[in-house]
């Protein structure tokens, strides 16, 4: 089975929308504080509901923030 | 360690569940067992229940004006569910291994209703220390 990830680009995002804090970000789509921060440090992979909801506040398709990463594309990286 | 108001109150009912239940249980199983259920042991266990809800409503009420409150979302249900899941298992087999043990050697309704105690005490336990595991490290 091929292992995979789900990284993101979140504290970028968050940095060119005038250094919204995570707790803003966590206001805005409903989430917790926590689940920011999880979702950040990639411990954490959202719905799709949070996903798209997190692409919403900063204006961006969700390949924007989301990119799909397997164990087959980092060995080609 | 910067922790949220849900991990902070599972400590708490961790901690208290491990030292009511444990004193609890030290008491029960350490003196003499009675062969049947009598009123001080029904008193002893009523006993444990209304400390740990007076350390609850305390520890919860303190840790509220402290910490900021924000409902439960997904990535806290998902935990949850999780948790219970693990529970849910230990507790059945726990249950089996009880069952065996009645039919095998018997036990009496003393012990019988203790074990089965103990058996949902520590389920409840482990549903704790895996929400705490997985808000540690990411689920």
């Amino acid at each position: 089975m091929t292992k995979s990830r789900i990284r993101n680009n979140i504290r970028t995002l968050r940095f060119h929308c005038s250094e919204m804090t995570q707790q803003q970000l966590a206001e805005k789509v409903g989430v917790t504080r926590q689940t920011i921060i999880a979702i950040e440090g990639d411990k954490y992979s959202p719905s799709l509901n949070v996903a798209f909801r997190i692409a919403r506040v900063f204006a961006v398709p969700l390949e924007d923030v989301f990119r799909y990463e397997s164990a087959d594309s980092q060995g080609h990286e | 360690m910067n922790l949220s108001y849900r991990e902070k109150s599972i400590w708490g009912t961790l901690a208290t569940t491990l030292v009511v239940y444990g004193y609890y249980f030290a008491t029960i199983f350490g003196g003499a067992q009675p062969s049947e259920i009598d009123r001080m042991a029904v008193g002893r266990l009523m006993s444990a229940v209304f400390v740990i809800v007076v350390i609850e409503v305390v520890y919860h009420t303190i840790i509220a004006s402290t910490s900021k409150i924000a409902p439960k979302d997904e990535r806290d249900i998902l935990i949850e569910t999780k948790a219970y899941r693990n529970a849910y298992l230990l507790l059945a087999a726990d249950l089996f291994l009880l069952m065996g043990t009645i039919v095998m050697i018997g036990l009496t309704p003393f012990l019988t209703v203790n074990l089965m105690l103990l058996s949902v005490v520590v389920s409840e336990v482990v549903k704790y220390l895996t929400q705490l595991f997985f808000y540690r490290r990411g689920i």
